[in-house]
């Protein structure tokens, strides 16, 4: 089995599960934290035991709403996660809510160890935020950028979400020329996906939210990017900008199909095994049955998939293609490859491959390809 | 074992469609314990699945039940249970020869139906006594009173002799035995006359070849017996003779008026035809039964596989599949758009659907199939006439004298307050009308002459929707007649897609065209790129549509733990287009092929 230097942990708590989430989350259960914490520490424990594990060069705490840990709880889990052995100048990233960055946390968590900080801003306009049900004020998520990098942080993220109904491309850019006017160092923009079980989905199913049409979310995508490139951004990934040398490690690595430990409620690990398979497996997903069964048995994993090589040759594809860099992933698949460049939807270059604008905009028609 | 002739009875239930036909054999079964209650499934004499699952029964089935009557005697009682649609209605012809008599049901809710009228007149045809059944009491919008007086006004049967009964329930079961032993003649042929046994049915079995359902209606059939085919005049040893209890039991003999089957050694059904007469060889009869049609199919369509590395399967699968189905013809076919598949004729559009599932769920078989059309006949300025079942291959119009097309009379029974609708519906698909008749019960039987063509495309539908339901309809086939025909093309992203192509009628070619491309617009899926799809009439383009070209397709998020899902999404995307049929660059799904069929 491949080495593997990346680590995970999910924590599934929030304050509230905003409408178009569909991630592994839960409101009202804050009360669960200390025991998730220990059962948390415990799992990493008796997996740095079985596994080829470390030294870490990325630890990603996401959720969830992470940064619902104090300081200490955060720290509770990094010196567990030493014990496995942290790389010097890895890199250790929480995701934080705006309402929940304050000086007292910056300081707990950048003792603890975390050096990254990525901000779920997602809008400043404050109809999109009461539509998007986030807690936080516009000026409550600027200051809190402004308090990371005061407090010491020199590596933040901000996540934007764009293609929001009722915010046209001028208060679009408005948002994102707010944020960079912060001098965040990496910036990842999504565009609002409505997820068939969350309350949006609902939503729009019964036609009382009318999302906007491609052809006005592709415009907010792409003049962003141009704003981006302007500004020095590195257009890495389909959703993510970074300044030189500030791409997310944690995910190029994920991206880049190398193995990665997933700890935590409906955590997924995915490792590389010597023939070429792939084995991924994940975590039960509810946090009173991870806490249970994480604590009892150090283990929770309610279910796997092992890939032939042949498919995990595939995926490895269908994800690389993503990183609009270039990838050699989808070298195992010449005809494939030549397929979509003729369509117009890739390009070769140097034995690696990258997608096209229009590329960018069919990315699962592409990654699709791949797949066997 | 063996019963006097004098207490022999054989008959079958006829119904309209979903009257209950079928659970009132099941009723018959039950009560003369021919079937334990415990193996009682629904269904009984349905045996394949696809019967089972969708209500309707497709094969002929024979089984023998002992009743013991009120008058303490114990009689047999063969039922023959025949399929209910009109794509079968020679099957059911020859199933009503092998009987006596025949029990008429009616729903108490529907009343009197195209079919029910359709099987009556088969009945009597036959000379068949018909006890009349008014079945569904028991459902509380029945009017079981009003149906009763319908029977005696609109068919001539007494009111007196109807039973009233509700399947479901058990309601009138034993009423229904004891009229069939009154009123149902005894067998009056002799057992010891030459063999004249008629072929209602033939079945393959993997392990014994052909089983041969019949009725012997002379002389006496044993195993060891040399026998012979009257029309096709092939000779087979019988290897075994018995009867259905509901399963195969074999028995010493059948004797004149007898129902069972014979297996000898046939390899296939075509060897066994329904309708043909067994005979001794050593001591033929003089004269074989009568009514014996060659049956021919009467739709046709291509059956492509959609992986083309499926050929081989495909044509393995027909094999098969006709060994059972003398009706199923085919022929390999080539289609620029489709590859290499097979030109199937069908008794009708429910054999044709019925043949399609068959193959693909019994044989995992991806099939797409082009849209049903008739044979018709083009007379050339050379004289010759050609068959053309396959619209793509119609002659240059500059080597076409005339082309005729294959007719029906139709029969329409509905309630008065729709007789508009059905008139106007009629007159659009080229009806000639010929007859109307207002019957007691606000029933009124409308008769037209109409191209088998408009039938099959989407008329059964059409006449559903105008009439809430009500409508129901038969028909038979009545010969073929001139039309002023022409071929509509059609071009996909310029291409022209051989087997979208349709013979329609001239005045509205252009309209159909235009509804086609409208039609095709809505089901061909966005392309990566744009496409055109265009219809025309000899090279004459007269409808365009764009399908534009796929906007967007990009997930937002691929971070870890999304990988496992997106995945399986892109791979549940890449299944569901493997219904797709790549015809040049475009992916077009079934459903478009099928487009032509309703286009009003």
């Amino acid at each position: 089995m491949e080495r593997i230097h990346s680590l995970y942990l999910h924590v599934p708590f929030c304050t509230w599960v905003c409408k178009y989430c569909d991630f592994n989350a839960y409101a009202v259960l804050e009360g669960l934290i200390p025991p998730y914490v220990d059962a948390l520490s415990r799992e990493i424990d008796v997996a740095g035991a079985e596994l080829p594990i470390g030294p870490l060069d990325t630890v990603f705490i996401g959720g969830g709403t992470p940064s619902l840990l104090t300081g200490p709880q955060v720290e509770q889990v990094m010196d567990q996660v030493r014990t496995i052995g942290l790389a010097p100048g890895a890199e250790v990233t929480l995701e934080a809510n705006p309402s929940n960055i304050t000086g007292a946390n910056v300081e707990g968590w950048l003792a603890a160890g975390v050096n990254r900080l990525s901000v779920g801003v997602q809008s400043l306009q404050p109809d999109a935020l009461r539509f998007l049900e986030r807690l936080h004020s516009e000026s409550d998520a600027l200051a809190a950028i402004r308090m990371a990098r005061a407090g010491g942080f020199t590596n933040v993220s901000a996540d934007l979400l764009f293609g929001v109904p009722g915010v046209d491309l001028a208060a679009w850019l408005e948002t994102l020329e707010s944020v960079l006017a912060e001098g965040v160092q990496h910036l990842s923009a999504y565009e609002l996906t409505v997820e068939s079980g969350t309350r949006l989905g609902q939503e729009v199913r019964t036609g009382l939210v009318h999302m906007p049409e491609a052809d006005d979310q592709l415009e907010q995508y792409w003049s962003a990017a141009v704003r981006l490139d302007a500004a020095g951004y590195d257009h890495y990934e389909i959703s993510n900008w970074a300044r030189p040398g500030f791409g997310c490690r944690h995910n190029l690595a994920a991206w880049n199909y190398h193995p990665y430990l997933g700890c935590g409620a409906g955590a997924h690990s995915m490792f590389r095994l010597d023939d070429g398979s792939t084995e991924r497996r994940w975590n039960v997903k509810g946090p009173h049955v991870y806490i249970k069964r994480a604590s009892d048995r150090g283990r929770a994993h309610d279910g796997s998939e092992t890939l032939s090589p042949e498919r995990a040759r595939g995926e490895a594809a269908m994800i690389g293609v993503r990183l609009l860099n270039g990838t050699p992933a989808a070298g195992d698949f010449p005809t494939e490859r030549k397929q979509l460049v003729t369509a117009g939807l890739l390009i070769e270059a140097d034995g690696q491959v990258r997608l096209t604008r229009r590329g960018v905009e069919l990315a699962n028609q592409v990654g699709a390809t791949f797949l066997v | 074992m063996s019963t006097p002739t004098h207490l022999t009875r054989a008959i079958s239930v006829i119904a309209h469609v979903d009257h209950g036909k079928t659970t009132l054999s099941d009723r018959l079964l039950e009560y003369t314990g021919t079937v334990a209650p415990r193996d009682m499934v629904e269904q009984v004499l349905d045996q394949l699945d696809l019967e089972r699952e969708r209500g309707i029964t497709i094969k002929a089935q024979a089984v023998r039940m002992l009743y013991k009557a009120d008058d303490g005697n114990t009689y047999q009682i063969n039922l023959i249970d025949t399929p209910g649609h009109v794509d079968f209605s020679y099957e059911v012809s020859r199933a009503l020869a092998a009987c006596d008599g025949a029990i008429l049901v009616v729903d108490a809710s529907q009343g009197i139906e195209a079919q029910t009228l359709a099987n009556v007149h088969q009945a009597l045809d036959h000379k068949l006594t018909i006890i009349p059944v008014v079945n569904k009491i028991d459902l509380p919008q029945g009017n079981p009173e009003l149906v009763r007086e319908e029977i005696e006004k609109v068919i001539g049967l007494p009111a007196e002799s109807v039973i009233f009964a509700s399947a479901r329930q058990g309601i009138g079961t034993k009423e229904i035995l004891e009229a069939v032993v009154h009123r149902v003649p005894p067998p009056t042929g002799d057992s010891g006359a030459p063999l004249r046994a008629l072929i209602f049915d033939a079945k393959f079995d993997a392990y014994r070849g052909v089983v041969t359902y019949i009725r012997v209606l002379e002389g006496t059939l044993r195993p060891g017996m040399r026998i012979q085919m009257m029309q096709t005049g092939k000779s087979f040893e019988v290897d075994e003779v018995g009867i259905f209890r509901p399963d195969r039991t074999p028995v010493e003999d059948l004797t004149a008026g007898e129902v069972g089957y014979l297996i000898a050694n046939i390899r296939n059904v075509r060897d066994s035809r329904v309708g043909d007469t067994v005979t001794d060889e050593a001591r033929p009869a003089a004269e074989p039964l009568p009514g014996y049609r060659h049956v021919t199919p009467m739709v046709f369509a291509g059956l492509f596989p959609t992986d083309t590395e499926q050929y081989e399967q495909l044509k393995e699968a027909l094999e098969k599949l006709q060994l059972n189905d003398a009706a199923l013809v085919y022929e390999p076919e080539s289609s620029a758009a489709l590859g290499f598949g097979f030109r199937c004729g069908f008794l009708g559009l429910l054999h044709m659907e019925i043949v399609q599932e068959r193959l693909e769920r019994e044989f995992n078989l991806t099939l797409l199939g082009t849209a049903p059309t008739v044979e018709y006949r083009v007379r050339l300025r050379s004289g010759e006439e050609v068959p053309v079942d396959n619209p793509d291959h119609l002659p240059d119009a500059g080597q076409i004298e005339a082309i005729s097309e294959p007719m029906v009379l139709a029969t329409i029974v509905v309630p008065s307050t729709y007789v508009g609708n059905m008139m106007e519906l009629s007159q659009e698909r080229r009806g000639q009308f010929l007859n109307m008749q207002y019957e007691p019960g606000d029933r009124v039987v409308i008769t037209y002459r109409m191209p088998l063509a408009e039938i099959i495309h989407d008329y059964y539908d059409q006449l559903k929707s105008r009439s809430k339901g009500y409508a129901s309809l038969n028909y038979e086939v009545v010969g073929f007649e001139e039309a002023d025909l022409v071929k509509l093309d059609v071009l996909v992203a310029g291409s022209p897609v051989d087997a979208l192509s349709m013979i329609v009628d001239r005045s509205k070619a252009q309209q159909q065209g235009r509804r086609l491309a409208e039609k095709l617009k809505t089901l061909i899926p966005r392309q990566l790129f744009e496409v055109p799809i265009q219809a025309a009439i000899g090279g004459k383009i007269v409808a365009r549509e764009t399908v534009p070209a796929m906007r967007k397709d990009v997930t937002a998020k691929c971070y870890g733990g999304d990988v496992t899902r997106k995945r399986k999404l892109l791979e549940k995307q890449k299944e569901g287009k493997k219904r797709l049929k790549r015809v040049g660059n475009v992916e077009i799904p079934q459903e478009a092929f099928m487009a032509v069929l309703s286009l009003d």
